[in-house]
């Protein structure tokens, strides 16, 4: 087909492909040998035994232009060596199916190829040039967009953080009974500046407490940014969108720059410690001055100079660590997480293979945001599963905030039982501070607590009883309804000040739920708690990303996996009524 | 005839084969490396030269170390090529170093790289997954080695009235000169495509890989 037939898109794409080609990416395009050793690394291929979902097959897809293009003999006769064209807008959408939907760019088979192929590479190639033609699942594109927009990945506008900053320095006070502990912001000359990942802000402050706790036991002089800045997340890495790659690693590094500080440190995050240490310099095209770690390293330095001491019997449970792919791979953080776990819990036990050689958790290369293909990411996860089941461990730890939400999915889809936890919680819980953490006392807890209404949707009676029970212990009023007709009734007479909402229900699902609510002129106020849980009939059916997205909805206000960990639950609670009572 | 194929189309053969090698690494120079612009963390060099060796580290590899035997016929078939391309020189050039010790020496090499293309021909039509990622230029890259391995077992006895030894001698100009364009040309790229490999991971620590104490 002549490149006048081509369709527009297509023909951009192409075009975007040569003018991608660099060293690396020419050779790793062009080594491969179709030998077919990398086929049983990716844990795509060994849990389904489809031939399409290997590594060699996958990355032909993108090769074939190279092939075409590029290659000697593939200039003049591209059938022969495997080249070919992107012709038609159906074969951008075919190969979204690929480099999104079938690679987590994990680069687990780039380590087991005898020519160094690096497919991660070869794939993000792939979806780079597709995703400047808007070719990406819906929720890579939105994730994208908050993050040019309002320069963090979940979209949190400037007043909730600080409202919960200062919800969180609440509770680190109360924690640690110390009037002086806090999460400082905008704080000049500090040692540390901190960057941390959206879902420590929206929808798991527990780990942010649980660095601002470590931090200061150590006697850390430390800061967050107030406003853009403190991301360290980075979709310009999974979209293949250097650009975005490089906008998000400048807010962070001129923030660092703008407080003098010291050194840059990110949070327990995967991607976020690769694209802010290694990748974005390079997008950026900048020479950083200051140094850059993960929080991980600085844990490190803190128990060997013994600035924080640990003590093991506060962790009883077993606990085994995942690697997430983006440390271990490509970032170079393998031995600090053990040692780490080895300080701070009783029983630490290996999970095999680990290290580089360890399999991705599956949710690595935004595949957390990708609904669509959601079913196949939990098929795939069946090799991880197998692997955390082996190690007979309570908790998973990882250093990994997309990691535990993939852990957490596919633990709960394959029944396994166990509790994912990043390392640093794991840390802090152990840490031994001599003044004792002041207990609220109950009365007080249920004083302040009196004036809120909470009303607990759920389709079993079990499970709103537990959740009745446990809100009405923490002196809440209660609602119940186990069907929409019953919410609906309730909210005709009554108004809640929260409601707790169950995705998986028969019927109208909490999602249908959900939408009528947020579109109710009288309702849509009303805070919202989701309470998800994976059907493992359909595992992509209950998205909330995707109904936001085709209703325009707003996000919910709090969201909380199951199985249900009360105290968990009930901090969230407090605080989406605490920023609730602000904002009225 | 036989003698202009013994050595003028042998010498003209390589001479393609150098020179679109000079070519094709002229070709790759051309296009500019990624450069990490961050402070190291691990040892660029001792990655580099890890990275070289993996293939004679085959417990380094989980693909090579759990599939030995296919790192196994890798050897063996490499060390095959090796020698029977040696001996296409050696036959016409130095002829009284092919002794009898020599020879039986390269027709087990040879004999056993043969079985080996074979296996590994079978292998791409009829297992899926390679099946699926073979185009033309794979097959026929596999198809003539087992042609080559077949006639250069003969071709060791130097009996020229056999019809493989003439054979040997034109199958094995060809492949040198079509090496440059097909598959086999991973000769050049791998190389370089393992010192990038090895730089690139070696910078950030995470090869070779990690196996112990902080
Ligand atoms: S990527 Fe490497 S291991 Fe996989 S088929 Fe190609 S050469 Fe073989
Ligand atoms: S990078 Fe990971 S997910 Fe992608 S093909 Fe390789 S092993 Fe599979």
């Amino acid at each position: 087909m002549s490149n006048r037939q081509k369709s527009e898109k297509a023909q951009k794409a192409t075009d975007s492909f040569k003018n991608k080609m660099n060293r690396q990416a020419i050779l790793s395009f062009g080594v491969c040998v179709h030998c077919g050793m990398c086929t049983e690394s990716c844990h795509y291929y060994l849990a389904t035994r489809d031939p399409k979902m290997a590594p060699a097959y996958k990355a032909d897809r993108v090769r074939k232009l190279y092939k075409k293009y590029f290659d000697f003999a593939g200039r003049l006769l591209p059938k022969w060596v495997g080249g070919g064209e992107l012709e038609k807008d159906e074969d951008l959408q075919e190969l979204m199916d690929i480099v999104f939907g079938s690679c987590t760019m994990c680069r687990r088979c780039t380590f087991n190829c005898p020519m160094g192929v690096d497919k991660a590479l070869l794939m993000r190639t792939g979806r780079a040039i597709i995703y400047e033609q808007g070719y990406a699942p819906q929720g890579v594109l939105d994730v994208a967009k908050d993050q040019w927009e309002i320069g963090n990945q979940m979209g949190i506008s400037d007043e909730d953080y600080l409202e919960t900053i200062e919800w969180l320095n609440e509770e680190i006070k109360s924690e640690l009974d110390d009037d002086t502990a806090e999460i400082p912001l905008d704080k000049p000359n500090c040692n540390i500046v901190f960057a941390v990942n959206p879902r420590e802000i929206k929808y798991a402050p527990m780990s942010l407490l649980a660095a601002a706790k470590i931090f200061h036991v150590a006697g850390e002089s430390w800061t967050m940014s107030s406003t853009k800045g403190w991301d360290n997340t980075n979709f310009g890495l999974f979209a293949g969108d250097n650009k975005l790659g490089a906008h998000m690693g400048n807010l962070v590094y001129d923030t660092v720059e703008k407080l003098n500080g010291k050194m840059l440190v990110t949070s327990e995050c995967g991607h976020g410690y690769r694209a802010t240490v290694w990748e974005a310099p390079n997008w950026a095209a900048r020479d950083l001055k200051f140094p850059m770690y993960s929080f991980l390293e600085i844990m490190v330095d803190y128990v060997k100079t013994g600035r924080i001491i640990l003590d093991k019997t506060k962790n009883p449970v077993s606990v085994t660590y995942h690697d997430p792919c983006n440390l271990a791979r490509s970032g170079g953080i393998t031995e600090e997480p053990r040692f780490l776990l080895q300080q701070s819990v009783m029983d630490f036990r290996e999970m095999y293979p680990n290290r580089a050689d360890n399999f991705c958790c599956t949710g690595g290369g935004g595949a957390m945001s990708m609904s669509e293909y959601a079913k196949r990411r939990l098929e795939s996860a069946k090799v991880k599963a197998d692997q955390l089941k082996e190690t007979g461990a309570g908790i998973c730890a990882t250093a990994c905030h997309n990691c535990v939400d993939g852990l957490t999915d596919l633990i709960k889809f394959y029944k396994l039982g166990m509790k994912v936890n990043l390392v640093g919680e794991l840390v802090a819980d152990a840490i031994v501070w001599e003044k004792k953490p002041v207990i609220p006392v109950i009365e007080e807890v249920v004083e302040a607590h009196a004036p809120f209404t909470v009303m607990v949707i759920d389709d079993e009676p079990d499970v709103v009883t537990f959740l009745s029970t446990l809100f009405q212990d923490s002196g809440y009023n209660t609602l119940e309804a186990t069907s929409a007709a019953e919410a609906f009734a309730w909210l005709k007479t009554a108004k809640p000040d929260l409601i707790t909402l169950d995705l998986i229900m028969p019927g109208v699902s909490g999602l249908d739920i959900y939408k009528d609510l947020k579109t109710d002129g009288a309702n849509r106020d009303i805070p919202v708690v989701v309470i998800s849980g994976v059907n493992p009939e359909n595992p992509g059916l209950y998205d909330m990303r995707k109904l936001q997205f085709e209703h325009s909805l707003p996000k919910p206000e709090g969201y909380v996996e199951k199985p249900i960990v009360k105290e968990e639950l009930l901090m969230i609670i407090d605080k989406v009524l605490d920023h609730y009572k602000h904002k009225k | 005839m036989l003698e202009l194929l013994k050595h003028e189309v042998q010498y003209v053969a390589l001479s393609i084969m150098g020179l679109v090698y000079i070519l094709k690494v002229f070709w790759i120079l051309r296009f500019k490396p990624m450069k990490e612009r961050t402070p190291g963390r691990g040892m660029e060099k001792k990655a580099i030269i890890a990275s070289f060796f993996c293939l004679a580290m085959p417990w380094t590899m989980e693909s090579t170390r759990k599939k030995w035997y296919k790192w196994l016929e890798f050897a063996v078939f490499h060390i095959g090529i090796a020698i029977a391309i040696v001996a296409s020189f050696l036959i016409p050039e130095a002829p009284g170093l092919m002794t009898a010790a020599v020879v039986t020496i390269f027709k087990i090499i040879i004999a056993m790289s043969f079985f080996i293309v074979l296996l590994r021909l079978g292998r791409r039509m009829f297992s899926p997954v390679n099946k699926l990622i073979s185009h033309p230029d794979d097959y026929f890259s596999v198809a003539m080695m087992v042609i080559w391995f077949f006639v250069a077992f003969f071709a060791m006895d130097m009996n020229e009235s056999h019809w493989q030894f003439p054979a040997y001698f034109a199958i094995t100009a060809f492949l040198i000169a079509y090496v440059p364009f097909s598959k086999m040309s991973h000769y050049i790229l791998w190389p370089f495509s393992r010192y990038y490999f090895g730089k690139h991971f070696g910078h950030r620590g995470t090869y070779p890989k990690v196996k112990g104490e902080l």
